[in-house]
């Protein structure tokens, strides 16, 4: 049902979408587009994936990122050098060290559990039996009283609502240690 | 609302379809509809990828209560305690405490082992490794004392799998991992399903985490980290057990450690050539064809002198 493709979007592109944001926030001037850009910068990544996936995943997202911001200022005839010599350059992203996103996992869960308390009553008891009980969705609607179509929609709002809650709190960057033997130096920092 | 956000809902509406359970009416529907458009399919994605984040929510799940907490030294007594628990005023418990099992298995450095448990489970020890295992009735119990095993796990829900390594107990959730221990320090790696790594020190509270399917965790006094990775490099991790070591371009120093495990003539890397930059796959105990390499490729100085070999440039 998932295709070699999707999990690769999902492995691949979809953990650098904080860093992918900064790069949006800082480069342009609309903040309230942020999202839009960043759904449009997706799509044009899994177009040309499905021709041939890039060599780098990164450095391919960012430059899809950045030419799709100059498309859009020359759209709205805005374009100019400045503006476009204003934008981070794609080495200095290529700089930055490349940063794994360890989470610490103790405040990973915390993180989900404070997302999982913001919601409403019903959702957020759908929630805790359903993932933290490992209830199926059968079950929650036995244990709750109420139907499993209910359950249902519980389940699609309860997403819907933990994307917003969590957005832009993926991960916890710690520090790019790349050796299993060194690896685990890094902990007594 | 908008398009986009019109779009969201259709995908959230599926993602719950698809943990209710689909037929296969159902499941043609949902690729005929994921087929329309990419960005159908890239919302989706997004969403599913929240979703399954909440599945490390499973950590805040309470433990069973007939998993005991071993302890060092004592593993009869655990066995017992164990057995105990299940049968708890059965009055069986003198006979399920000699049913009870424990072996002890070793490998020396640069050997390797295979060992299958009555149980069916599958255990490949790596070099310079000790394990013991002790198998009851109600739990499975396998204490890593040194070293590398990889655990290819037969899952039954009434007889847990725990190993534990150092102050961690991973626990089996019906899966294949590994776990790597240098003293204090614990390393599992999740292949297959799940496993929940807890804190043993007596004490502690802290929350347990679960690790899915490519993860790895690193764990050190109470700190644990978590970081998920692509298949082919959880392949690579685990390549040791068909005797290889995949490196990709790493430095020499860190490449000479991971060999060192496998040999007693260990090579000590010095100078500048300890940051030079290697990659390829080596069998762990061919150490010529690296230093040939090194002397022939990298016009590296390489000296064998009484159980070591130094180089430098």
């Amino acid at each position: 049902m998932e295709s070699e493709l999707e999990q690769w979007f999902a492995r691949e592109i979809l953990p650098l979408e904080p860093m992918l944001e900064g790069y949006l926030r800082r480069n342009w001037r609309d903040q309230s587009e942020v999202p839009d850009i960043r759904q449009d910068v997706y799509i044009r990544v899994y177009e040309a994936a499905l021709r041939e996936k890039p060599f780098n995943s990164k450095h391919f997202l960012f430059q899809v990122a950045r030419n799709l911001m100059i498309d859009r200022l020359r759209r709205k005839n805005v374009v100019s050098f400045d503006s476009i010599a204003d934008f981070d350059t794609i080495g200095a992203v290529e700089e930055l060290p490349d940063l794994e996103r360890w989470t610490a996992a103790r405040q990973e869960v915390r993180i989900l559990m404070d997302a999982v308390k913001k919601l409403p009553p019903r959702c957020r008891e759908v929630m805790t039996l359903r993932k933290i009980d490992g209830f199926s969705q059968r079950e929650v609607a036995e244990k709750m009283g109420i139907t499993e179509d209910t359950v249902e929609r519980q389940v699609s709002k309860a997403v819907r609502l933990l994307e917003k809650a969590l957005h832009g709190t993926r991960g916890v960057l710690v520090s790019g240690v790349r050796r299993r033997m060194g690896r685990l130096g890094l902990l007594s920092k | 609302m908008n398009e986009r956000d019109n779009i969201e809902k259709e995908a959230a509406d599926w993602l719950a379809r698809i943990d209710r359970g689909l037929d296969d009416q159902g499941v043609a529907s949902f690729e005929q509809w994921k087929a329309a458009s990419i960005e159908h399919r890239i919302t989706f994605i997004r969403l599913q990828t929240v979703w399954r984040r909440a599945d490390r929510l499973a950590a805040l799940r309470r433990p069973r209560p007939e998993i005991p907490r071993p302890q060092v030294g004592l593993k009869w007594l655990a066995a017992m305690a164990a057995a105990l628990l299940i049968c708890a005023g059965s009055g069986f418990g003198y006979f399920w405490v000699h049913k009870s099992t424990s072996q002890r298995f070793e490998t020396a450095v640069g050997a390797q082992r295979s060992i299958s448990l009555a149980d069916g489970t599958q255990i490949e020890l790596n070099t310079n490794t000790l394990i013991h295992t002790s198998m009851s009735p109600g739990i499975r119990t396998v204490k890593l004392d040194r070293g590398q095993a990889y655990f290819d796990v037969v899952h039954d829900a009434h007889r847990p799998f725990v190993v534990i390594a150092g102050n961690r107990r991973i626990t089996d959730l019906g899966t294949k991992f590994s776990v790597f221990r240098d003293g204090d320090r614990v390393e599992v790696i999740v292949k297959e399903g799940q496993v929940r790594v807890d804190v043993i020190t007596p004490g502690s509270s802290d929350a347990p985490v679960v690790a899915e399917r490519n993860t790895i965790v690193m764990a050190r006094n109470t700190e644990t980290l978590m970081v998920a990775k692509p298949q082919q490099e959880i392949e690579n991790e685990l390549l040791w057990r068909s005797g290889m070591l995949v490196f990709n371009q790493e430095r020499l120093a860190d490449v000479a450690d991971e060999i060192n495990r496998y040999n007693v003539r260990k090579i000590e890397v010095v100078g500048a050539a300890r940051d030079i930059r290697i990659g390829g796959s080596f069998r762990a105990d061919n150490v010529d064809v690296l230093k040939q390499l090194l002397r022939d490729g990298f016009r590296l100085k390489v000296v064998d002198e009484g159980d070591k070999t130094t180089i430098s440039n």
